[in-house]
């Protein structure tokens, strides 16, 4: 049977929708699921004024027979097997004839009981218990009470529509009384629509002009785009993300093209589209990945007969336009050398000092990451970059437009003729900003970036802010994620921990925690930086536990460690290999450190293992040290059979204490070479089970 | 329709929503919300709605009369209604509506927008309205003022008086706009905009301003012991009017910044919290 619910409210932020309607059909699919009401469909749909959850349920639950345990036999029943006075007592108080009385056997003991046929509730009768309780268990980014309730949601409900099998359900929340009856869109069509089930909801509402599928209305806007641009064979910048909210942001989209003067083409495509993203929502124009002086914007409307709303939207977009132009012409009076001496007046932190502090810092951080990374040629265009990189933040367009910030440095840069890998590193040295953003192309810009957000991080943890839950405030977590992503993307191989010496030295005597401290404390979240991200590139979490295991030095490593393991956790050598490894890593555990004494082996296996080892171990060594451990892994194996014979035919706790420990010196090699690779004893195999550990986020 | 005649529209209507209409508050603020006709009267129980026009200073928005949309000053049409009536969002498009505008060929939007004020412990959560992409209100669920929950919630609606007049006029130029039938806002504001640019951003005495503020602040908490909470309070909006000032003079670090706005937010939230009974707000 149909199922459909509406949830009518103020406009909801298109975030706020997402989260709902994920709660929305989980929410559901629990509830039917703990009242075994059989679920055929459920999904959602939503406007910025609507929550709507659509779906197919069956009418009832099953009627099932249930049994009542009453007394113990024991007591139940005398002697004779007639039934004693509790006896009697249970079969009145459940009013159920005596003679359909039985035993019942329980892993406990035999009791007195009966059977009885159970009719299914009805879902409809569930359905109004669980609207309450699912729409009530909602949470969003940001929660609001208004009027004089001291309930929280996103934003104030209008009214609540829902009903099953063609009629309204006997349900209410917070005061509105469920009903099969919604209203059309704001301004067009504000009147009542009723509906019976989600195909008369859809087509009632269409009328009232509300589309209220998300999916048909990004149709809806693709296509209105691409037939306004097709008279210029122009197309719009592709911005998803912008997309999907101003999806969710319109109940019936109406794509609207509008134009700007030609004259403001002059400014950067940066900042252009910049102007027109934020605050107007509008799309750039683009023909072969050239700015042409049109828009687009989404508008919630019917139509715009008049050209009012292009016009609006136009005389709008002209004013910030000027804006824009005003800050590019007035910030490029000063150049940017003359105005970094601003970033003395700009506090950076207040234990860490100011932009000029942290700049003088990022010179010396990026000249020995060249140095470190053999890229010597890099360095002057680093070092002058870095002086440049944190000038734009005394600009105008960057205390307007933030989030121009590094990019429009790169540009003025540009504009005064700075050597272009300079500009580009400047440009780029914020990047990426989130997992998804791309990392910087030059080389100079992937240092400076490391260099900056490391300096970030290094004096935040240094002077005791951690990183804590949700709380994250000088996005400590975001910047990890960049110097981890950066040295992968670009491959690029340094000593992590010597990079922390580095910058901890830069940072002198300005941090109140210990140096010491501080680097564990870097480490371990770095660690747990990078298990994040592995999990989150898909790979199993005891894999990544593995590859963490022999520490972070080069953070490129941990990557190639987990691929690796991951290349070869389907092979049939896999698992014979690491209950291997955890068997050595067993009996070695807590046991002291011993030598191998070649003339000290006694039998034939050990002596063959020992010289097997001495060739891999030379052979995998290099491999290691470059980073190649899938190579090294493979030849590792290869002890494998080695290592089989050696424990079926020689006792490793043996008598003589000389002979053992030799023997265990000798496991303790394989073990040192191993944990070059991996900590293999992390690694869950079949038959096994290990908890899922906490990992910090 | 002239800026007069939107005024009294907008009079005329909320007047008709039970409205009592407020006349300006006279001290600088930097908005509407700011006067005590907003901040005093959402902190207790009581029923309150009220209209006002309200003129706000922002220094460091001045643009020496140049720029076609800036300026140091600008009027907002305050509405505050306590507790916050259910259909309030369609009173408010009827109140325009009221203003002569057929909303069937525009595009009006109520756009995610979380209003705060650091300086007077207030935010709220609401939207800013864009008519065609002009953003001709802030529309705002009060959450907290004065560092104080809100309960009941008052709605708060401010118009910005020049940018719906702009629309209304379909003008580009702020100053072309018409106050009334024969007197325009260049008439009434070019030289002032030219001269408060001046004064804001080279003339003003930085020394001065910070003599100012110091004295203003130690004034307030002066007061407000002595529960003369209303003096108090106007010594909290010198003090944020003169800091303002000095920011717009370039005379302010970042680490001064948040200094400043924290001094004066203490003292605003100790009115707020001795006004609602609270004892010494310590």
């Amino acid at each position: 049977m149909e199922f459909l619910l509406e949830l009518r409210t103020e406009e909801l932020p298109a975030s706020h929708i997402r989260a709902a309607v994920e709660q929305l059909e989980a929410g559901f699919r629990k509830e039917l699921l703990g009242a075994r009401i059989e679920v055929r469909a459920l999904g959602t749909l939503a406007t910025p004024r609507r929550l709507v959850v659509a779906g197919d349920f069956a009418e009832g639950q099953q009627d099932r027979e249930e049994v009542v345990t009453g007394p113990p036999l024991s007591i139940a029943k005398g002697p004779d097997g007639a039934l004693s006075p509790a006896g009697k007592g249970f079969a009145r108080s459940q009013g159920v004839d005596e003679s359909l009385l039985e035993t019942v056997r329980t892993p406990k003991g035999e009791y007195l009981g009966f059977k009885r046929k159970a009719k299914g509730t009805p879902t409809a009768d569930i359905l109004a218990a669980a609207v309450p309780r699912v729409l009530g268990s909602l949470t969003f980014p940001k929660m609001m009470r208004w009027a004089s309730s001291p309930f929280r949601f996103s934003r104030p409900i209008h009214g609540l529509l829902c009903v099953f099998g063609g009629r309204a359900v006997a349900t209410s929340f917070e005061g509105f009384q469920a009903g099969d009856e919604t209203v059309g869109h704001r301004i067009a069509a504000p009147g009542p629509v009723k509906a019976a089930d989600l195909a008369s909801y859809r087509s009632g509402l269409e009328r009232a002009f509300v589309i209220i599928d998300p999916a048909d209305r990004k149709k809806m806007i693709l296509d209105q785009m691409e037939a306004a641009l097709a008279p210029f064979q122009a197309k719009a910048y592709p911005d998803p993300e912008l997309l999907d909210d101003l999806t969710l942001n319109v109940e019936h989209p109406l794509v609207v093209l509008g134009a700007f003067p030609e004259t403001y083409l002059s400014l950067p495509l940066e900042v252009l589209s910049t102007a027109m993203r934020e605050g107007q929502h509008l799309f750039s124009v683009v023909r072969d990945k050239k700015q042409l002086p049109y828009f687009l914007g989404v508008a919630d409307a019917v139509g715009d007969g008049k050209g009012l709303i292009r016009r609006g939207n136009e005389r709008v977009l002209k004013a910030r336009l000027a804006d824009a132009r005003f800050f590019w012409d007035r910030d490029r009076k000063v150049p940017l050398g003359e105005r970094a001496d601003g970033l003395k007046n700009v506090l950076f932190q207040e234990k860490l000092g100011t932009y000029e502090d942290k700049t003088l810092r990022l010179k010396k951080t990026v000249g020995y990451l060249c140095d470190k990374l053999g890229v010597p040629e890099a360095k002057a265009s680093a070092v002058e970059a870095a002086s440049l990189c944190k000038a734009d933040l005394l600009t105008e367009m960057v205390k307007e437009f933030s989030g121009l910030q590094g990019r429009m440095g790169g540009l003025y840069a540009r504009e005064e003729g700075y050597p272009a890998d300079v500009c580009q590193a400047v440009y780029e040295h914020y990047q990426p900003g989130s997992l998804e953003d791309a990392s910087p192309a030059s080389v100079p810009g992937a240092i400076l970036s490391i260099a900056d957000k490391m300096d970030s991080i290094v004096g935040a943890i240094g002077v005791g802010l951690q990183v804590s839950g949700s709380s994250d405030p000088f996005g400590l977590r975001r910047n990890a994620h960049g110097v981890c992503k950066v040295a992968l993307d670009r491959k690029l191989r340094f000593s992590f921990p010597l990079l922390l010496d580095r910058v901890l030295a830069v940072y002198r005597d300005c941090l109140t925690v210990g140096r010491a401290e501080v680097k564990t404390a870097c480490l371990d979240f770095f660690a747990g930086r990078l298990r994040f991200m592995l999990e989150k590139r898909g790979f199993r979490y005891d894999l990544v536990s593995a590859a963490l295991g022999p520490g972070v030095d080069q953070i490129v490593d941990v990557l190639a460690r987990v691929e690796a393991l991951d290349a070869l956790k389907s092979s049939p050598q896999f698992e014979p290999f690491i209950l291997m490894a955890k068997r050595i890593n067993n009996i070695l555990k807590g046991l002291p450190a011993a030598k191998i004494n070649a003339d000290l082996f006694v039998e034939k296996e050990e002596r063959e293992l020992y010289s097997a080892l001495q060739i891999i171990g030379s052979n995998a060594q290099p491999m290691i040290a470059r980073g190649d451990f899938a190579r090294a892994q493979g030849i590792i194996f290869k002890l494998q059979p080695m290592l089989n014979t050696f424990f079926d035919k020689v006792l490793v706790m043996a008598e003589d204490k000389k002979v053992r420990q030799n023997r265990l010196g000798l496991l303790q090699s394989i073990a040192k070479m191993l944990l070059g690779i991996a900590d293999y004893s992390q690694i869950v195999v079949e038959g096994e089970k290990a908890a899922k550990p906490k990992g910090s986020r | 329709m002239s800026v007069q005649d939107l005024i009294l529209g907008l009079h005329r209507f909320w007047a008709g929503q039970g409205c009592y209409l407020a006349q300006t508050y006279d001290l600088e603020v930097g908005a509407g919300t700011m006067t005590p006709d907003t901040f005093f009267r959402v902190l207790d129980r009581r029923d309150w709605r009220v209209g006002y026009v309200q003129p706000s200073r922002r220094p460091d928005d001045g643009r020496y009369g140049e720029n076609p949309n800036r300026v140091q000053k600008h009027f907002q049409y305050q509405v505050i209604l306590k507790p916050s009536p259910a259909g309030i969002q369609d009173i408010y498009v009827e109140s325009l509506r009221s203003l002569g505008i057929a909303l069937e060929d525009h595009d009006l939007r109520f756009d995610e927008d979380n209003w705060e004020s650091p300086t007077i412990g207030a935010w709220g959560v609401g939207w800013q309205v864009l008519l065609d992409g002009l953003e001709i209100t802030q529309f705002t669920y009060f959450q907290q003022c004065g560092g104080i929950d809100l309960a009941p919630v008052p709605v708060e609606i401010t118009y910005g008086l020049e940018r719906l007049e702009m629309f209304l006029e379909q003008k580009d130029d702020i100053y072309d706009l018409d106050w009334s039938a024969d007197v325009s806002y260049r008439d009434l504001r070019l030289r002032e905009e030219k001269e408060f640019s001046e004064y804001n951003f080279t003339a003003a005495s930085v020394t001065m301003l910070r003599q100012a503020f110091n004295a203003c602040q130690r004034e307030a908490g002066r007061l407000a012991g002595k529960n003369l909470l209303l003096p108090a309070y106007d010594m909290c909006l010198k003090c944020s009017h003169n800091f303002n000032l000095l920011d717009s003079r370039g005379a302010i670090s970042v680490t001064e910044r948040v200094k400043m706005i924290s001094q004066i937010r203490a003292l605003v939230n100790d009115i707020a919290r001795r006004y609602t009974g609270g004892k010494d707000g310590a």
